[in-house]
């Protein structure tokens, strides 16, 4: 009974004291929320409480300002652009690498996913120059299919790995039965790959929605063509900052991956987890 | 040819977007370029000799970048490992708390650095005046001193959450009747973890070095959002340093140089943390 005892106590003061640290934690989440519903004098005078008088000014006033509807356009439509290309050029290239293996696959597989080595930073200058001549810069489509790129060497080494776990016979009797290796794809490997597509979905869809210096350096002159983050970045100057349109700016880019978050938390934890133990 | 026709648009893309440009940042690095006149001028190696000169300003920022990123991998890891060991128990509510952490991951790196610039400006400023404690009274983004810490704690913070819930499941790995048993034999808590748990959540920790260590290297946003790389240039990353040579000093041949030995300096330290890794493993 001591034991017991003793086991639950320890419990309690885990629980408790998990909570404290968690809401030190998480307090500066809060407090870009919460400071979003503050009059400017308030937010200066005090950034660190409620609000006292809670005010929509901030929200509309941004909301007007970026229109932000067309903003949220813009990051879903680049996302899923992104998403798409990554998803299936990966996917088509991993099931054809891994079930035929001989020199040439191996150095075109070699060849896709090395630039995983190549950090962003290295290109970026010498990209900028690229895309303007392949007319692929300040437009929406454009920098969706530059994440294609950029996401394919890591999705390709993800899906080749899983489609090594997926029997040959499988695929093998559906071409035996007279089905095209597209049609096999499609209709046989690509829903048995489900998991692993999960996956990348998420990994790239944090990345993509959350980027900020692909879309700075490609679509950032314009509002038709500019992201949510790039948004939130205008408002924050190097002097005066008017900081509760920024809180206001940014609680509005963060909410939507929040709420998407409280949904899918245990999906999404579960697809970094695994393109990490992959990656 | 069907395989080339299935592979060659994933290998025709990366080639676009990450060979080609590859290729340029070695050619412009040989040249003068300020992005106006309309042709390059081929100087050879003297970007490199530049930048390994003594006026040069480079190597301060790949000792930076070193600095940062030795400090985000030790502490991201050690408080992803101890919240790890406490979130890992079962017990109600664990899914919330494990939730919580993971939060600041799922937000922009920018929006990130914009919120603790708040905080460390206003915020610190209010609770000094509540508190009195004197560490809020630091200028803790205007000090050279200090703004080292402030961005490398907003870095841990930002991306705490992940290797938090990298290092649950490998502890949800580990099977409990080892535990027990070791239980069982009079282990205390503090050799359990140590003598058993620690070892067998090795790939785990390989993973979250190897991870802590690519993203140290990267570091950006956070940076550009919280300081700008100063004051003076006390935070000054080698990604801060290609950025602001290209985009702010228009100098994109030396930014390409730069661009290029960034690549390298990337190259060589993640290939020996990953040898000085795998030798480690071979001992266990």
């Amino acid at each position: 009974m001591g034991m017991k005892k003793k086991a639950m106590m320890g419990r309690i003061l885990l629980v408790t004291l998990l909570t404290l640290v968690s809401l030190i934690y998480i307090y500066p989440v809060f407090l870009m929320f919460m400071n979003s519903f503050k009059p400017f004098g308030e937010v200066v005078s005090d950034p660190i409480a409620f609000p006292k008088q809670p005010t929509m000014e901030n929200i509309t006033y941004v909301v007007n300002k970026i229109h932000y509807g067309s903003l949220f356009f813009n990051n879903v439509f680049i996302t899923v652009i992104g998403i798409t290309g990554i998803v299936f050029f990966s996917s088509l290239a991993a099931y054809i690498l891994d079930r035929r293996r001989n020199k040439v696959t191996a150095l075109i597989y070699a060849l896709i996913i090395t630039p995983m080595l190549i950090p962003f930073q290295t290109i970026m200058i010498t990209l900028l120059k690229a895309m303007n001549i392949l007319h692929l810069d300040q437009s929406r489509v454009g920098l969706g299919i530059q994440y294609w790129g950029f996401g394919i060497p890591m999705a390709s080494f993800i899906f080749y790995n899983f489609m090594k776990t997926i029997p040959k016979e499988i695929d093998e009797s559906a071409m035996i039965d007279g089905a095209s290796t597209w049609r096999t794809y499609r209709s046989i490997i690509f829903p048995l790959i489900k998991p692993v597509t999960f996956t990348v979905i998420v990994l790239d869809v944090m990345w993509i929605w959350n980027d900020f210096l692909l879309p700075l350096l490609m679509v950032n002159s314009s509002n038709k063509t500019k992201t949510l983050v790039l948004a939130a970045y205008t408002f924050v100057g190097q002097m005066n900052t008017k900081w509760q349109y920024a809180m206001a700016a940014m609680a509005l880019t963060v909410l939507p991956s929040i709420i998407i978050f409280i949904i899918l938390q245990k999906y999404i934890v579960e697809g970094v987890v695994a393109g990490a133990v992959k990656g | 040819m069907e395989t080339l026709v299935f592979t060659l648009p994933a290998l025709f893309l990366v080639t676009m977007m990450m060979y080609i440009p590859f290729l340029m940042s070695g050619y412009y690095s040989l040249t003068e370029w300020n992005g106006i006149a309309k042709e390059p001028v081929f100087i050879g190696l003297a970007n490199f000799r530049e930048l390994f000169g003594s006026g040069s300003s480079f190597a301060g920022t790949i000792f930076f970048t070193l600095n940062y990123t030795l400090f985000f991998m030790v502490f991201s890891n050690i408080f992803a490992l101890a919240l790890a060991v406490a979130l890992a128990k079962k017990f109600r509510g664990a899914n919330v708390f494990r939730g919580l952490f993971f939060v600041p991951y799922i937000m922009s790196m920018t929006i990130v650095g914009f919120i603790w610039k708040f905080i460390f400006m206003k915020g610190f400023e209010k609770l000094f005046s509540l508190t009195g404690l004197g560490f809020l009274n630091l200028s803790w983004l205007g000090d050279p001193s200090l703004a080292f810490y402030s961005v490398a704690f907003v870095g841990v913070w930002q991306s705490l959450g992940f290797y938090v819930v990298l290092y649950i499941a490998g502890l949800k790995a580990i099977p409990e009747d080892i535990l027990e048993a070791a239980v069982v034999d009079g282990a205390t808590p503090m050799q359990k973890f140590f003598r058993i748990t620690l070892p067998l959540l090795g790939p785990s920790v390989t993973t979250c070095i190897f991870m802590s260590l690519t993203n140290g290297l990267k570091v950006f946003d956070i940076i550009l959002a919280l300081t700008k790389g100063g004051p003076g240039k006390a935070t000054y990353s080698t990604t801060m340093q290609i950025y602001q040579e290209a985009f702010t000093n228009n100098n994109y041949g030396l930014g390409s140089a730069e661009a290029i030995l960034y690549f390298i300096f990337v190259l060589i330290t993640t290939q020996l943390v990953l040898r000085i890794m795998s030798r480690r493993e071979v001992d266990l």
